[in-house]
């Protein structure tokens, strides 16, 4: 059911599946990725048959390297660039699902591809996951989110480490440093996180919707104004 | 009217504090709530109160509310029902006390259960002790403070995993995140642990401990030079108290210090 390039698009019993489908370049997030992506996640987003998304990639190495590089020096005149930034907001659009993600991790986990996990609610990595931001080393910085999303999820400290360093981190030390949730083997990875996407979706959408919305929107929050959200929402749900 | 649903025992200038419904794994009910919510009361005036223990009789901490009960099923009654729901909040009465709380997790903390544990400073957990929100697989989600207090102690993936899942964890997991800051190796060395704790909590200076508290939680609300400020403010203010003379007094005369909370 999809006419994609680089991704794949696919439902299946309320989860949508989207693929990230370069293996030959590990994945590298191109501007026909980016593209692509936007449709997928706008399509999962509005979709009410869909309760659960997946964000997996394709190939055995890597979920997906970063960015690819031989697009950087193509950049396109500024006019174009603040189009894009309006009617091509993949991560802004990420962060606007309300919908539990979940990210299953393999291979190189860098750069782009770190980010886009970031923009997960869940993440599942396999053993032999390798995480890092190298964007210092092209004397850039993570443009996806990275600066942001990653300092929420694992500390200052840790943060700081990766980003100012760009030292890569096991599977291991991401799970304990909580980067990710859970790390198993590369042949269980899919079945864990359709295992956990299962369980999500026999629940009801609107309290999925809302619980979400309560831990992110709540962390942007003072504790009091948090609480009042928390309360706000549960009285909505009928019991 | 005296307090049956929830056992309070002063001791040293410790609290401590038991929701008592063993027979139904100490479910709060409304009359526990509204006994709990004055009892904090009273703990914030009470001077002679430097800590709090809050723990579950019986085999449960705490696994859950009655809280769905009273409220109307199916009706359109928002506003009537809102003001009942946070009768039940005995979390947010808990997370009133001015003073250090230390949950001693004894058995399951569920739902509501867990939110109380959250509510309190430190929390340590006997090794049978299980932990969860399941509050999604009833339609429902967490409502005296979960959503909000789960991911600013174990961080914001590992909080999503477990509400989004519904799933019950046990105690190793709880003390990997950091929900736990410890787990006694046998189920009856908790009440010596956390007595332990205590004591040696309620030797500081009451003061400084509220202070401290208020530091740590307003702060994390500012922005860094706010809460720099607040903490700047708070350790003058500290240097008007007797304890603060007694404490270099008893340094110097190599004693252990008498603290009033003066």
């Amino acid at each position: 059911m999809s006419d994609f390039e680089v991704i794949l698009y696919e439902k299946k019993d309320e989860k949508g599946y989207i693929t990230l489908n370069r293996p030959k370049f590990l994945n590298a997030y191109n501007i026909k990725m980016r593209d692509e992506l936007f449709e997928a996640l706008s399509a999962a987003k509005d979709d009410p048959e869909i309760a659960v998304i997946i964000l997996k990639a394709a190939g055995e190495k890597a979920f997906c390297a970063g960015a690819d590089l031989s697009e950087f020096l193509t950049a396109p005149p500024p006019v174009a660039a603040r189009q894009v930034r309006f009617e091509r907001d993949v991560w802004g659009l990420f962060l606007s699902i309300k919908k539990p993600i979940i990210a299953a991790l393999h291979g190189y986990v860098l750069g782009s591809g770190i980010e886009m996990a970031m923009c997960c609610d869940i993440r599942v990595a396999s053993e032999d996951a390798k995480f890092g931001v190298p964007e210092m080393g092209l004397g850039i910085i993570p443009a996806a989110g990275g600066s942001q999303t990653i300092p929420r999820i694992v500390g200052r400290g840790y943060a700081m480490e990766m980003l100012l360093s760009g030292r890569w981190i096991s599977a291991a030390e991401a799970k304990k440093i909580k980067m990710i949730n859970r790390v198993v083997p590369r042949t269980e990875l899919l079945p864990v996180v359709e295992k956990l996407a299962d369980m999500i979706r026999g629940y009801d959408k609107m309290a999925l919707e809302f619980a979400k919305q309560a831990v992110v929107d709540g962390l942007d929050l003072p504790l009091a104004q948090g609480l009042e959200l928390e309360a706000r929402l549960s009285h909505l749900l009928p019991i | 009217m005296p307090n049956s649903f929830v056992l309070v025992q002063k001791n040293n200038h410790v609290a401590g504090l038991t929701l008592n419904r063993p027979a139904v794994q100490n479910l709060i009910n409304l009359e526990m709530a509204q006994e709990m919510d004055e009892i904090c009361r009273q703990i914030n005036q009470d001077n002679d109160v430097y800590v709090v223990i809050l723990t579950g009789a019986g085999n449960a901490f705490c696994a859950g509310s009655e809280k769905e009960k009273s409220l109307q099923s199916g009706k359109k009654q928002i506003r009537c029902d809102e003001e009942i729901a946070r009768k039940f909040n005995v979390a947010a009465s808990i997370a009133s006390i001015e003073k250090p709380v230390i949950a001693a997790v004894n058995g399951d903390a569920l739902g509501e259960g867990l939110e109380i544990a959250l509510a309190c400073d430190i929390r340590i957990a006997a090794p049978q002790a299980r932990f969860g929100f399941p509050d999604v697989a009833s339609g429902l989600i967490p409502s005296d403070g979960g959503t909000q207090r789960l991911p600013r102690i174990i961080g914001r993936g590992k909080a999503l995993e477990f509400i989004l899942t519904a799933e019950i964890f046990g105690a190793a997991e709880a003390l990997e995140t950091g929900l736990v800051t410890k787990v006694v190796p046998m189920s009856d060395m908790l009440t010596v642990e956390v007595d332990t704790l205590a004591k040696a909590v309620a030797g500081k200076a009451p003061i400084s401990l509220r202070y401290i508290k208020e530091a740590i939680n307003k702060g994390l609300d500012l922005t860094m030079e706010q809460g720099l400020r607040l903490e700047a403010d708070l350790y003058f203010l500290l240097h008007t108290t007797a304890d603060r003379t007694e404490g270099i007094k008893a340094f110097q005369q190599k004693r252990p210090p008498e603290f009033k909370g003066q």
